[in-house]
Order: structure tokens, then sequence, then C-alpha cells
């Protein structure tokens, strides 16, 4: 009897999984050339991709792309787990920061080869060709440019008549503005801007203002103790100022538009990045604009241009060939484009953006010219950021947020951070 | 719902006073709006305009806007009518799986005397602690090999080989009060240990099957992170898979349509509960057998 | 792991028992589909680990040993893994009881005859269909944020509260709440369990006259304890190994300064946020030994209070 039992169980076991698989094997068959591509975004960027991706196949019949999307959070474990298990999808969307995690563990191969042909990006400029760089060799291709940027809620703004941060306006005039705007709101748990000493991006702008990098060419810390000291410290002033929000309140942000200060109604300014206005705008119901983030008097550029995203290929794909045909396309011909919008950034490719122009709506035209406003105020490119660079980054936000809700002072706050960041580097 | 309150009546009812029962439905009522306001919230979020959405916590949707609905149904290249029927699919093949093969395994460990038994359960709860983290790519590793990435393989074989110890143990502890002289009747009557399982455990097991089978669908209808690793091509996405599609942290994401299409999901998975439910409180019949 | 006590057979008479050896062959049918499902699909990929906690995978290069250092490091020089530890410990022991007296009190309730329960069994299961959803991270802030209803309702009484979930003091209980409020699948086993009692006690004991509170302590309570005896086991288990609600809550990052990174979260950040997979495996295998020295104490403990119909009584 219980043989009966067991061989029913696994014969139903197996018609299931038959019935599961059909369809797979069915379709496995039919393709010439097919080829897996991977990005992270929401449906608007999927509907554009794909759209840009049908044109491709349109041209080359015989090609089949196979897509697989996913939000931010979840497309790095399953990435990396695909990577691991050597069942890489063939193109690959990478980040400014983990292009360098993922070329340097050699999961990534290098475009160099397929430079001019099929990847025919001349007319990036070189500093947009250099932003897919790792170690002198490119391993992706930029499809936006991107910056720093603040937003701020121009509603409000106009509303308490008081005049904007723009591109000329420095720290200290910043901190002025935040707390007359905490001031002339008067709003219980209302604040001129995020406290954003948690924030790595903006530490940078800063120290980058003095004259130093995040990291040097070593892939050492190339700020000083005194440089984090006096960040914490002007955040710290103005929080107790009442110009930045409150240590508990800020605590709440999650790195996402729908938890960020200004969405939540919390603050009129926040720091964020020049690709993202159309993220924030869509959850904000006042009117957001942006400009840059403050100066340093007589410092230098803080900004630089970074990609907002890039496309590489795996290390292990059977056809790199078409897998650069492939991002050559996406990068560069008029219907990909025309289909991707200003969606991931402004195009490093100088005739697309200016294409782009009389197609793209009011939010997409203020990226583009914040882009080309900013061009004569960026710096260059800083030196690749070293392996642990990512949970530098999660330590400084543990560290800001002792001094904003765990009252730590800011010199114990600062040693802590440098110790933390050392430590770090040395066991990446 | 007729014949279950015919059941239920079968129990003690609480006090006669009429005012201690309404004390005890006026407690059930303002538990159950605690229960229920996240679902009111994503429902009038799914009503109201994105922009509204995260300043906005009331539960009455000022506006009836359905359209996210219908753009959250055909939002991806692939509708949800496909993501329901994969998703219905495992989750019902879960079931089936976790029901049969947890029920054999635990019939063993509950009924039956063999040779290293000590060691086959403490080993198969130890298949409980370890953090799914650590085993996921070694399993993954494992899957490719095996040609079934990218399938519902991945999903469904594991239910069918007992993989979820959970079950095991759950049903090792409701077989157990079972008293034994109903096996030993049954015994002399010439069943073997498969008619003792078949004709007078798993007849008595109903509330923990049922319990066993709201568990299965469930989790596997909300389980994300396994079809996260394992499907790839769209169109063999679940639902929850889906749903992600809509969210990116880093940029756009389709708030209406989101909770538009949480909202829909949340109805197989409740009437799932509502109609196995009825089992468990059925149990009660059942165990009449005993007396 | 070592030795649990286990659903052993009553102890029996010579003859009997060389049947029961005769058992071996049905036993392992029965368990067929689960020692296959054990050897090949679970085995394999728990030793891989075991191993990799001995290197220095980095999830996209091929492993290279690394001995004890994995150990060695969160032992002597990991503070964040200490600190992991202590939130966990405290979330385990608040969570588990609070989280078990509150879903079995709901059980008693439910199993009543109150008319419309049906209906209330599933609503009280609405928190736990939603699991991980981002509803609840905005729900939980929603109740206890700066404007939350927390607040709301002391302000009542001219109490000006914090924002309780983004407070390092309080967080963690916030994490509590949410566990205890999801308590759906504890309740829908002890539901299963009080429908497992014969009625026929309760009118007997009733004839003998024994009031409600007899009646819970004399039959309820001790028919219930098995099932008591599963949900303490296993929400000790997951409660170790929960990873959703503050992945959800605190968006991954375990804050604020870390007073919400449980252990499986701290273990997830080092193996995908900072490819230290190697060293992640080394933190599951001292979690599992913590939760199995857990798993073992209560197995000796239940000799004392947990009885098995299959025992006789």
């Amino acid at each position: 009897m219980p043989n009966v039992s067991r061989r029913s169980t696994f014969k139903l076991a197996a018609g299931l999984a038959a019935a599961a698989a059909l369809p797979q094997s069915v379709w496995a068959q039919a393709a010439r050339t097919r080829l897996r591509m991977t990005w992270w975004g929401g449906t608007d960027r999927a509907k554009r991709t794909q759209a840009a991706l049908d044109a491709y196949t349109k041209i080359n019949a015989g090609t089949q792309i196979d897509v697989e999307t996913i939000g931010w959070g979840d497309y790095w474990t399953r990435l990396a787990t695909q990577v691991a298990g050597g069942n890489a999808p063939d193109v690959i969307q990478m980040d400014y920061r983990y292009i360098y995690e993922y070329a340097r563990r050699k999961a990534l191969r290098p475009l160099d080869e397929f430079m001019p042909s099929p990847i025919n990006i001349a007319d990036f400029g070189q500093a947009n060709i250099d932003t897919g760089k790792v170690d002198g060799q490119v391993f992706g291709v930029s499809m936006g440019v991107n910056s720093n940027s603040l937003f701020y809620d121009k509603t409000t703004f106009e509303r308490l008549k008081i005049a904007p941060p723009d591109h000329a306006t420095t720290w200290a005039q910043f901190a002025e503005k935040a707390i007359a705007i905490t001031k002339a709101a008067s709003k219980r748990g209302y604040f001129g801007t995020m406290d954003a000493g948690s924030a790595e991006p903006a530490l940078e702008v800063w120290v980058r203002q003095r004259g130093r990098q995040l990291y040097d060419n070593d892939g050492k810390i190339a700020f000083t103790r005194d440089d984090i000291a006096e960040w914490f410290d002007y955040w710290d002033k103005l929080r107790r100022a009442g110009g930045a929000v409150a240590g508990d309140l800020q605590a709440l942000y999650r790195n996402t538009p729908e938890t960020d200060m200004l969405t939540t109604g919390r603050a009129a300014i926040t720091f964020a990045h020049s690709n993202q206005l159309v993220a924030w705008q869509a959850v904000n119901q006042n009117k957001l604009a942006m400009t840059m983030f403050p100066q340093t008097q007589g410092g230098k550029a803080g900004q630089y241009y970074k990609p907002s995203m890039l496309l590489s290929i795996s290390a292990t794909t059977p056809q790199p060939q078409e897998a650069a045909r492939i991002i050559n396309f996406i990068s560069t011909h008029p219907d990909a484009g025309a289909a991707l919008g200003v969606e991931r950034g402004v195009p490093p490719s100088k005739s697309m953006r200016d294409r782009l122009l009389a197609q793209v709506d009011e939010l997409g035209k203020a990226q583009i010219e914040y882009i080309s406003l900013i061009a004569s105020r960026v710096g260059t490119l800083p030196p690749p950021p070293p392996k642990g660079a990512g949970e530098i980054e999660q330590n400084l936000r543990r560290v800001a947020e002792t001094i904003s809700v765990g009252n730590a002072k800011v010199p114990q706050a600062a040693d802590q951070f440098m110790a933390d960041a050392k430590r770090a580097l040395e066991r990446a | 719902m007729k014949d279950v309150d015919a059941l239920i009546g079968t129990r003690p009812v609480t006090g006669g006073h009429p005012w201690r029962r309404g004390l005890a439905h006026g407690l059930l009522i303002a538990a159950s709006i605690g229960m229920l306001y996240p679902v009111l919230w994503m429902l009038a979020s799914s009503l109201r305009p994105e922009a509204e959405i995260f300043t906005n916590f009331s539960i009455w949707p000022a506006s009836f806007d359905l359209r996210a609905y219908g753009e959250g149904w055909t939002a991806l290249k692939v509708s949800f009518t496909r993501f329901f029927l994969n998703s219905a699919f495992v989750a019902s093949a879960a079931v089936i799986g976790n029901v049969l093969a947890c029920s054999l395994a635990a019939f063993a460990f509950a009924r039956l005397n063999f040779r290293f038994k000590r060691v086959w359960f403490a080993l198969m709860l130890g298949t409980l602690m370890l953090p799914y983290h650590v085993t996921l790519i070694p399993q993954y590793v494992l899957f490719l090999h095996l040609g079934w990435v990218d399938t519902f393989f991945p999903l469904i074989v594991p239910k069918f080989l007992a993989v979820d110890a959970f079950f095991i143990f759950l049903m090792v502890q409701f077989f157990r009060t079972i008293p034994r002289e109903l096996d030993e009747a049954a015994m002399m009557d010439g069943c073997g240990p498969f008619g003792i399982y078949w004709r007078v455990i798993l007849p008595l097991s109903k509330p923990v099957l049922a319990t066993a089978a709201i568990f299965s669908f469930i989790w596997t209808w909300d389980d994300f992170f396994g079809p996260l690793i394992y499907l790839n091509d769209m169109t063999h996405y679940t639902v929850p898979l889906a749903l992600r599609s809509f969210i990116d942290s880093t940029g756009r994401s389709e708030w209406g349509p989101l909770f538009a299409m949480s909202i829909l999901s949340l109805v197989p998975v409740f009437a799932v509960f509502l109609f196995f439910q009825r089992l468990i409180i059925q149990g009660i019949a059942m165990s009449g057998l005993k007396g | 792991m070592t030795t649990v006590a286990l659903p052993q057979t009553r102890s029996e008479p010579a003859p009997r028992r060389r049947r029961l050896n005769a058992q071996d062959g049905a036993a392992y049918l029965f368990l067929a589909p689960w020692l296959l499902g054990f050897f090949v699909l679970t085995l394999g990929p728990t030793v891989a680990s075991l191993y990799l906690s001995f290197t220095n995978f980095d999830l996209l290069q091929a492993p290279r040993w690394a001995g004890l250092d994995n150990y060695w490091h969160m032992f002597a020089e990991d503070k964040r893994f200490r600190n992991a530890l202590s939130v966990t410990f405290w979330y385990v022991l608040l969570a588990v009881p609070l989280e078990l007296l509150f879903a079995l009190a709901i059980a008693l309730v439910l199993d009543k005859g109150l008319r419309g329960l049906t209906f209330y069994r599933a609503l009280f299961y609405i928190p736990s269909l939603l699991g991980g959803s981002v509803a609840i991270a905005v729900l939980w802030r929603q109740i206890f944020g700066y404007d939350g209803l927390v607040n709301e309702g002391l302000s009542v009484f001219g109490i000006d509260g914090p924002s309780w979930i983004s407070n390092p003091q309080y967080s963690l209980y916030t994490l509590v709440l949410l566990r205890v409020w999801q308590f759906g699948s504890p309740m829908v086993i002890f539901l299963a369990g009080l429908r497992q009692i014969p009625q026929e006690l309760y009118e007997a004991a009733a004839i003998d006259g024994a009031g409600p509170i007899a009646k819970f302590f004399r039959i309820t309570l001790p028919l219930l304890a098995p099932v008591i005896f599963f949900n303490l086991v296993l929400q000790t288990i997951n409660s170790f190994k929960a990873f959703t609600p503050a992945f959800i809550v605190s968006g991954g990052s375990g804050g604020p300064i870390d007073s919400t990174l449980f252990y499986t979260l701290y273990l997830y950040q080092e193996a995908f946020a900072y490819f230290r997979m190697g060293y992640a495996s080394a933190l599951a295998w001292v979690l599992l030994s913590i939760i199995a020295i857990f798993t073992a104490a209560s197995f000796l403990s239940s000799k004392y209070w947990v009885y098995y119909g299959d025992e006789g009584r």
C-alpha cells in the first residue's frame, strides 16, 4: 500500500512539473540568436526600454532579447546570485558604484575591443566615455549624464516669499535660508532642509570643494578627520538652529522618493540627483524645481558629471559581439533615443540630446537645461572608489545618526567615522 | 456559512447575558479595525492621485478613480492574467505537495518505530535553522545544473519532497494527539501502516491538514524571494514578483497601480483562507469518531 | 541538534518490539520523499555553506580558503555582530511570549460560539496575509511616527511623544508590536488544536461541576500542550531568523544606529551589500548553533509539560 501512495505522489509531481515546464521548453528552440538583458527600474522604464529593444529586433530579425527587470533593491541580490551561479544575463545595467565591484571581480567583460565598432560612442566626449572606465579599461557605456541636485518646493518658497537657493548659494547662505523657511512656515515638524549630514553625495561635494576627494588613486581615504568633523558640525548647528529636520524625523528617510523629507512634508529642500526629478515630482503635489548643491566660498568645483546608469556585458556571455551591437543601438540610434527619452538621465550623446530637446516634456527639458547649465561649474571625475566604499557609505549614515538621534558629540563621531572607514577598507 | 455556524453551535456559547456578548462583539470589532486599516488604506490609495498617497493617511478615498486598476493590469508587457495564473498554479501545487509529502513523513515520525529516528528527526528540525540566504547560491547552482532555472520546478519540486520541515513537525504534533488505541483497532481489522495512515490518521486530521493547506498556499503565494531568484522571463513571473516591478527605490514607481494590484492579489489568498478555515472548524465533527 | 526528546513509542514488551522493528521498511518508505529532498536538495547546499564559512567567498569570484578567519573576526572584533546578537535576543525574548499569548487568547475567544466568528477569524488573519508588503512599512510609520496615531493619543494627555519608530530607544519595540500584530499563523494553529479537543471531555467536566477556569486548566491547557510546544519552538526559530519586518520597516539598513539590526539582516548586508558571503555563511552557522541550543532546551523541558495522546494520559 505505501508503494502505491508513493508512486502516485511522484506521478503527480512529475505531471505537474511537466505541465509547468512545457511552454518553457517549446520556446527554448524558437529563436536563432537569443540574449538576456537585465535592468532595474519601474514600469515606465520597462516600457521605454522595451520599445527601444523592439526597434532593435525589428532591424535584426534574427535576434531575440529576453528581458529581466525588477526594482533596485532586489536587482542586486538576483544579479549576484546569477553571476555566482555562472548564469549572468548577457547585457547588464550597472550603477556607477557597483560597476567597480563587478568589474574588479571579473564579472564584466572589457568593452575596449568593441570600440569603435560596433560600439561607436565618439560623440559622447571623452569625459562621458571615461565614466565607464575601471582601472583603465572601459566596462560600461553611460546611459545618462547625471549630477547632484537640490530639489526644492517652489510653491512653498513662493508662498513664503523667500528667494530659493541657486547655483551660487554658499553653505552659509543655505543655512540662513533654511532657518528662514522654518521660521516663516512655522509649522510643527516642518523645516527648511533635510539633514544631509548622512548623505555621502553631499559630503563628497563638500570635500571636493575643499580641494580633496573621498578616495585617492590608491583607494585610501583622501579627506581629513577635520573635514568630516566640520561637516558633522555644520549639520549639527543647523539642526540645533531649527533649519534642518530633527534627527528622529530624518531617520525615517530610506533613500527613496516616497520617504523623502520633501515628499512627506517635513522640509522644503532635499539633496538628490538630477535624473530623479521626475520620480520626486510624481509623489509631490507642490511644484518642484532644481539647482546645484551649495558652494564653498572661494572653493573648487564640487559636483561632477556621473553616469546615472551604465550598460555592461557579462564576462561569460557567449555572444559578446551581439551584446555590444545592442548596447551601441541603445546608446546611439535615434529610434532608441526617442523611446528612452531622458528617463535614465540626459543622453551623453550630443546629437541625441539636441534631437530630444524638441521632444521631451517640461521636466525632461528642465533636466537637460540643468546639465548644460552646470557645464562650466563641474569638476573632473574623482578617482574610482575602492572595494569597501559601499560599507563606508552606510557607516556615514550610522555615525551621522549617532549625532542627530543619539546625542553623540561631533568630535567623537568624527573619530568613530575615520576608525570605521579604515577598518572597512582593510577588510574589503 | 450556514452549516459552519450550525457546527459552531456545538461549542459552548459564551455567557448567556446579551451585554457580555455585546462587549465581546465590541472588542472584536475594535480589534478588526486595527487589523483592517492597512488594507483599507491600500484600497483608498489605489483610488487617489499618486501625489497624494504619501501625505494622506485617511482611509476614506475622496475620489473613486478606478483607472489604476485598468492601468495596473496591463502596465507590464505581460498582463496580470498571466501572473495570477502562474501564482495560482505554483501555490496550488505547493498545497498538494506539502500536504501529501509532509503528512507521509510526519506519519513515520509520529507513529512508526525505526532505526535512527532521533537522528533523522533532529536533522529535519535542523533544516529549519539555517538562514536561507547562505544556501541560496549553492541551491541556485544545483537547480541550474538540473536545467530548472526559469521554470517552476525549483518552486514546486521541493514541496513534493517535503523540504519544509515546518509542516512535518506541525503534523507530527497533531498526529500524536490522536489516541493510539485507534491504530491498534485498525490493526486488528488487518490494516498495515498505510491503512492506518489513510483510514485513521488522515480523516482525523482535517484541522491540521487544512492549516497546512492554508499556510502552504498563502506562503507560496506571497513568496517573493524564490520567484525572484528562479524566474527570469516575465511570462513566468508570479504576482508578488510582478508587483515588485512597479516599484524602484531610485526612480519612478507606479504607486496607484501597485496598490490596486496588491488589493486584487489579496482576493485569492483571502478566498483560500475562508475555504480551508471551514475544514479547521469542522474538526470537531470528525473527532466525534474518537468517542 | 544533539539530543532531542522525540516522539517515542511507549516501552513495549519484547515480542511487540520485534514487530515494530519490522516497521523499518514501511517507515523508510513513508520517509522516502523527505529523504530524497533532504539528500538531493537540502544537504548539498547546507554543506556547501558550511564550507564557504571557512573561505573568503565574495559572490563573484571563486572562494579561497581562509581557515578560521571569519569566526575569529566575528568573536574578537565585530561590534556590529555583537549588537545584532543583542538586538535579536531582545526581539526573541519579547516577541515570542507576547505573540503566543495574544494568539492563544484570540484563538480561545474565536473558538467560542459567537455569531459571525467566520468573519472575525478572517479579519484577524489579514495582517498575516499582508506579509512583507510595502503597505506595512507605511502603516507602521503612520502609527509610530512623529504625527502618528500613538502621539495623537498621547497629546490628549499633553504628552509630546517622540517619533517612536525612528528613535533608537524605542524602534525595536515597534517591531515587536508588528510581530504581535501579525499573529495569524500561531492563532490558526491554536484554533486547529482547540478543535482537536473532544467536546465530550468538557461535557463530562461540566457534569463534575467544573467551572470555565477549571476546564481551561484541566482540559484545554494540557490537551493543547503539544500545539503550544510546536508554536513555541517554531516561533522561537522564526524570531531568531526574523528578516522581513526589519528589512521593510528600516529600508534594509537596520537603523537608526543599528537599533533594529536583526541578525539575519546583518548577515544579508554582509553577503549581498558588502560581498562577504564567506563571512555571512559563518554568521549563519553561528546562528544555527544558537537556535539549536534553544530548540534542544525546549525539547528537554517538554518532557515535563507536554503530554501526547499516544502516550496515554
